[in-house]
């Protein structure tokens, strides 16, 4: 694994993040870093605040409390435009791709934010094929509007116009969620080329197989607490974490 | 600067084509029509400027301003005093008054957009009002309530544009410059973001769009084009008055937009002429005309949301698309 036990290395590093709505606090004193080509998850029951810190991170809310840092940047105060042109990319449970623009304009929107940030006009026509290829989507043509893409493949596209953000962290929520199993390898897929384009991903995920198979790193959250960070063998034999998933089962696994 | 190269490498062949042919055709029309006409064509020319703009705002940004056919009266009503109390001459007139009118609509843009949507689009109405409001009662400036005659036509070189057919010329040609860099705009990162907006505004923050800047920058364009078109305005008509830079005028750009189509320049085109000739041709039945158009209003956003346009893709994407697609399917 990569440069994990050196905290100096860490691309994104979320200092005791805090966030309360009325009383109900979705996160709680939140600490983790990820590093370059790491694949981190997130995971917790319905409620427990995965897609708020996501959120936190990409400056939809503001934290109460801490601090998020990018490489050696503090971003917590910056607006989200900003983080993304910093370098974190995400896509959304439900995909927000541009509806009614062709499937050529969604990606380039990728593309531009990673030639803002190089100050550049790059083509990425080869590195799109690679990609498209990688998530099954070869035979689609660019030129017909995303509404003609099934809900899989538009979720797939949104993981593409990400990488193309050529961002540091790419954030993932929930990208298998209403996926058949041939496009969630396909995620997995993506998930291994981000990997190999040195992006740290984080994934929230209820699959647990996929998050198990995938993930260097996981991080357990319940009701906004961070019950436990590790590798996924120690997250699966936790008590607690169990106890909070499962509700007092033996096993972790599906 | 790299945006401006994309965007023109986006101009093929096939639009180079129809703007040829359209340079010829339109270039011919001077010598087939009376001058009458003429003089409804150049209007309409102008009125699909504004067209434009308003294809700008709401067609690729999503927003929706009333405040149209008022930055219209700005560059119109900056050309008259650009030319007739400062004596400048036709093209640096303007060329101020594009850049004052996409300026003011810039500052304004950046203010107005704090508020979202349809909040933005009651600020322009607002916006109209005191437009409007201006031209009437700024007597220095705008002449009041009596206007300003005697604008000089356009020249250049020592040739005067003072018959309908230069006239003609001019318009077609401006019109002309603006489709390219409007073509060139819809390919750009910027006409991207316009669009992200537009769809999304939640990915296009994400895309790192920032949104407030952007929108200003769209309605800046936008006024820019009424701006041109206020400058020939006042070039062609040689006369401004407050009564022609209304809201109810606003609000017929945004008819002929709706009953085109918004999803390119063309449904701008197919919009301004019908409603242009539908004028002239109906004249008899003039003082039914409001009722028509409210009625036929009613029943397009029924019928066809989309406009023509749109409803002519969707006729063509059920029944010659799939054959061309494949043939053999049956």
């Amino acid at each position: 694994m990569k440069n994990i036990s050196n905290p100096e290395n860490a691309v994104l590093r979320l200092n005791d993040v805090c966030k309360n709505f009325g009383g109900v606090v979705a996160a709680d004193e939140i600490c983790l870093e990820m590093y370059p080509g790491e694949v981190f998850g997130l995971i917790g029951p319905n409620g427990a605040g995965k897609t708020t810190l996501l959120n936190l991170i990409t400056g939809i809310y503001m934290p109460d409390r801490g601090t998020v840092v990018l490489g050696n940047k503090n971003i917590s105060k910056q607006p989200t435009y900003k983080r993304a042109r910093a370098g974190i990319a995400r896509t959304f449970q439900h995909p927000r791709l541009l509806g009614r623009c062709d499937i050529k304009t969604n990606i380039y929107m990728g593309v531009d934010l990673a030639n803002k940030r190089k100050k550049k006009s790059g083509q990425v026509d080869n590195e799109l094929a690679v990609l498209m290829k990688t998530a099954g989507l070869e035979t689609v043509n660019l030129k017909d509007t995303v509404d003609k893409l099934s809900y899989g493949q538009q979720k797939l596209l949104e993981i593409i116009r990400a990488i193309l953000c050529e961002p540091s962290v790419m954030l993932l929520d929930e990208p298998a969620a209403g996926l058949n199993n041939r496009e969630t390898e396909y995620v997995g897929a993506l998930i291994q080329a981000a990997v190999g384009k040195n992006i740290a991903v984080l994934l929230i995920e209820h699959a647990m197989d996929f998050v198990m198979s995938i993930c260097d790193r996981i991080t357990v959250l319940n009701f906004g607490h961070q019950i436990m960070t590790g590798t996924p063998k120690e997250v699966q034999e936790n008590e607690a974490v169990i106890k909070a998933y499962l509700g007092g089962g033996n096993h972790a696994g599906r | 600067m790299t945006a401006l190269v994309e965007g023109l490498k986006s101009i093929k062949k096939p639009f180079l084509i129809t703007i040829l042919i359209v340079l010829i055709l339109g270039s011919g029309l001077p010598f087939v029509t009376s001058s009458y006409m003429l003089r409804v064509l150049n209007i309409a020319m102008i009125a699909y400027l504004c067209v434009l703009s308003v294809y700008v705002l709401l067609g690729m940004c999503g927003q929706n301003s009333f405040a149209q056919a008022g930055l219209w009266g700005v560059g119109a009503y900056l050309t008259a005093n650009m030319t007739l109390k400062l004596g400048v001459s036709s093209v640096p007139a303007m060329i101020v008054a594009i850049a004052g009118t996409a300026l003011l609509a810039f500052i304004l843009g950046f203010a107005f957009f704090r508020l979202r949507q349809y909040y933005f689009t009651f600020a322009t109405i607002g916006l109209m009002t005191i437009l409007n409001g201006l031209f009437m009662n700024w007597t220095p400036v705008t002449g009041g309530a009596l206007g300003i005659s005697d604008i000089p036509p356009f020249q250049l070189f020592g040739f005067t544009a003072d018959n309908e057919t230069a006239k003609f010329f001019i318009i077609f040609l401006v019109c002309l410059i603006v489709n390219v860099i409007i073509k060139v705009l819809f390919h750009s990162p910027l006409g991207r973001s316009f669009m992200a907006i537009r769809d999304n505004e939640l990915a296009a923050d994400c895309l790192g769009v920032n949104s407030l800047l952007t929108k200003s920058i769209a309605f800046a364009i936008s006024g820019a084009l009424c701006g041109a078109a206020g400058a020939l305005y006042a070039f062609l008509s040689g006369y401004l008055s407050y009564q022609t830079f209304t809201y109810q005028q606003s609000t017929m750009y945004l008819i002929m937009i709706m009953l085109g189509g918004t999803i390119s320049p063309a449904g701008a085109i197919i919009g301004t002429l019908i409603i242009s000739l539908l004028q002239e041709w109906v004249r008899p039945l003039q003082n039914y005309m409001q009722f028509i158009y409210g009625i036929g209003i009613m029943i397009l956003m029924i019928i066809q949301p989309e406009g023509i346009l749109g409803g002519g893709k969707a006729l063509y994407e059920k029944y010659i698309k799939p054959r061309k697609r494949s043939p053999k399917a049956e």
